[in-house]
């Protein structure tokens, strides 16, 4: 006997995805312990999918407003689809949790919205990809450390490549609202190709300068983000001071494939500058349990994903290409 | 000054805390992660005689305020990688290595790989189905003949101590006990995790991604303290040859620790705990444990040992 299928997309076309979405983020509320986190994966149906580029869309759910105002940058949700793209439950085609960080966060007045960016890079993400409005999306946390928050006068340097963009436009997104003008935030996104190119509108809308790389030269420099980063880099005017409190301070953060945030790292490590990277490893419990994700003698789950720099490039795992 | 320090079969520890299997333990970088902590011991995440590949997620919840369900599907590296591993590594703390397979042959293969490599003590999971047709609906550890038949080949194919780890999903946990240790187990550990099911009725499915799953952390304690009990009773009136125990199931405290060799543990095993603390668990647990001793005027372990024990002497 098969189990039915319960994918709201497949009960009554009637269902009110709104109040549900509502009701569903009460729900969220409910199991959030005294850190805000929720330690079971709670279903909450999809308000939209958002278009973002080729193979890469946002999945927008309502959350509790509480969880969107306390989310700090570069922690993760564990993001579940209970069922295949069909609905279906075939045993066969599970999906498994995967850890996702945040893209973007709407807050009204009564209600939030959390919106995480999927690139479709294999049977799982490619399924998220797939999903919409009304279908199951549970999550499970947020886990993880977080970059560190600037003051006023101090100046962000976000590297990314690829669909590592997403914790960067969070970075940008919390420290402008927090510091308004007072903090200079410069961004540079690489990618492959045009195609795959998004999160430039909501990056422009956050960033004082904002420099695109891809690989192939069809949308900005021809190259890697690595390509502009001397640049900025040596014109970089608190460089040299980069602890005095008087001008503020520099940091880079980055997010992308290891073999680029290795070569940013040594970059900020080079010019004396600090500099945190959002790993990306393997990552199935989240808990401490598995110690699968090891970077180092450190668990990205728990002591990431957001890392030391200086640390990482001492380790001798960290740089290396890795499956998703 | 309080002295925590046991000795057991292949376990010289300076604590009775151990790292329980499952929990980290899978390859040398977070085994020496645990053996930097406050743990007097380790164990292996479980290896079988190939790599195995995780389920799919969820694969480890907290369904409610310490009721933790998970079901991982015995992921490891396989016993050749392990093996090579061990061979290369030297850890701090004594390393009881984990093992499983599907019947007595490969438990036996198993153990022996590893042996060879410079295992020193096993601990055998016997939580896992019978690889024979017919009878995959129970596990080996739910039938005292397959339990002394692979203890009894892991026993006859090496030379180290071995605990032989029983599941609490038995009517009569005795018989298990009594299996494993006429068939040569130096030591058992006790228990598993108990099994389990949850359900989210907004999506009308199983919240793990195994479905099935296996409970732990505080909510299995006074289930482990009562098999515990009921096997040091059945010890004292000699109808299991006396021999050490490895308690586990739901320690967070050091006053659990005490409450677990007050019923008979020589040891214990820590593993959910690091859930919500990760190896920071140990040290704590270990404060709690060594002030509850000088408070209550016990100077070392073996005068706590079984104290629980007395009172229900006479009681099958």
């Amino acid at each position: 006997m098969s189990l039915p299928r319960a994918s709201p997309r497949h009960l009554e076309r009637r269902l009110d995805i709104d109040a549900l979405a509502i009701s569903c983020a009460d729900r969220l509320e409910s199991y959030l312990d005294e850190e805000g986190k929720s330690l079971i994966p709670v279903p909450l149906p999809l308000l939209s999918v958002e278009h973002e580029a080729e193979g890469v869309v946002t999945l927008w759910v309502d959350v509790p407003r509480s969880m969107a105002i306390s989310y700090t940058p570069g922690q993760y949700y564990m993001c579940w689809n209970p069922y295949d793209a069909e609905g279906g439950m075939k045993r066969r085609d599970y999906n498994s949790e995967k850890p996702y960080s945040v893209g973007d966060i709407k807050v009204d007045i009564d209600r939030a919205k959390m919106g995480f960016t999927v690139k479709d890079l294999g049977r799982q993400s490619g399924e998220l990809t797939r999903m919409a409005r009304g279908d199951w999306l549970a999550l499970r946390g947020p886990f993880g450390t977080t970059f560190p928050t600037p003051t006023a006068g101090d100046r962000l340097l976000l590297i990314s490549g690829g669909i590592g963009s997403t914790p960067m436009h969070m970075a940008a997104k919390d420290a402008r609202n927090r510091l308004g003008e007072e903090v200079e935030i410069i961004a540079v996104m690489g990618f492959k190709n045009a195609g795959e190119a998004h999160y430039i509108e909501r990056m422009e809308q956050v960033c004082d300068q904002l420099f695109i790389t891809t690989d192939d030269g069809s949308l900005g420099t021809e190259g890697f983000p690595t390509a502009v980063l001397p640049e900025l880099l040596a014109t970089d005017p608190m460089a040299i001071a980069s602890n005095s409190t008087e001008s503020g301070t520099t940091r880079l953060y980055t997010c992308g494939p290891e073999p680029m945030m290795k070569v940013v790292l040594q970059m900020a490590a080079d010019a004396g500058i600090e500099s945190y990277a959002a790993m990306e490893r393997y990552l199935p419990c989240s808990m401490a349990v598995c110690g699968l994700c090891m970077v180092g003698d450190r668990l990205t789950c728990v002591e990431g994903p957001v890392m030391d720099g200086e640390w990482l490039l001492k380790q001798d795992d960290f740089g290396a290409a890795h499956a998703h | 000054m309080v002295d925590l320090s046991v000795s057991a079969p292949g376990l010289d520890m300076s604590n009775p805390l151990m790292l329980a299997s499952g929990i980290q333990g899978a390859n040398a970088a977070s085994l020496h992660r645990v053996a930097a902590s406050g743990a007097g011991g380790l164990v292996s995440k479980s290896i079988g005689p190939l790599p195995r590949e995780m389920y799919p997620g969820p694969v480890c919840v907290e369904a409610a305020t310490n009721v933790v369900l998970n079901a991982m599907g015995l992921p490891n590296p396989g016993v050749d990688v392990f093996a090579e591993m061990i061979e290369s590594e030297t850890f701090s703390k004594p390393l009881l290595v984990s093992i499983f397979g599907g019947n007595s042959e490969e438990f036996a293969a198993v153990a022996g790989r590893l042996v060879d490599a410079g295992a020193k003590s096993l601990e055998l999971n016997l939580s896992c189905p019978h690889a024979k047709p017919g009878s995959r609906a129970l596990i080996i550890g739910q039938q005292p003949e397959l339990i002394e038949e692979v203890v009894g080949a892991v026993a006859d194919a090496v030379n180290v101590p071995l605990y032989a780890k029983l599941t609490p999903n038995t009517t009569t946990i005795t018989d298990e006990a009594g299996a494993a240790v006429s068939a040569g187990a130096s030591g058992l550990s006790l228990i598993n995790t108990v099994s389990a099911l949850e359900v989210d009725p907004y999506v009308g499915r199983p919240i793990i991604g195994n479905l099935m799953c296996g409970l732990s952390g505080p909510a299995v304690r006074p289930i482990a303290q009562r098999k515990l009990a009921e096997v040091s009773l059945a010890m004292r009136r000699d109808e299991i040859n006396t021999v050490p125990i490895l308690g586990m199931g739901g320690i967070t405290s050091g006053l659990d620790v005490a409450r677990f060799i007050m019923l008979g543990a020589t040891a214990v095993q820590v593993g959910t705990a690091l859930v919500d603390k990760d190896v920071a668990a140990f040290e704590e647990i270990l404060t709690e444990l060594e002030s509850m001793m000088t408070e209550t005027g016990y100077a070392n372990l073996a005068q706590m040992r079984g104290a629980a024990l007395d009172a229900m002497e006479g009681i099958n």
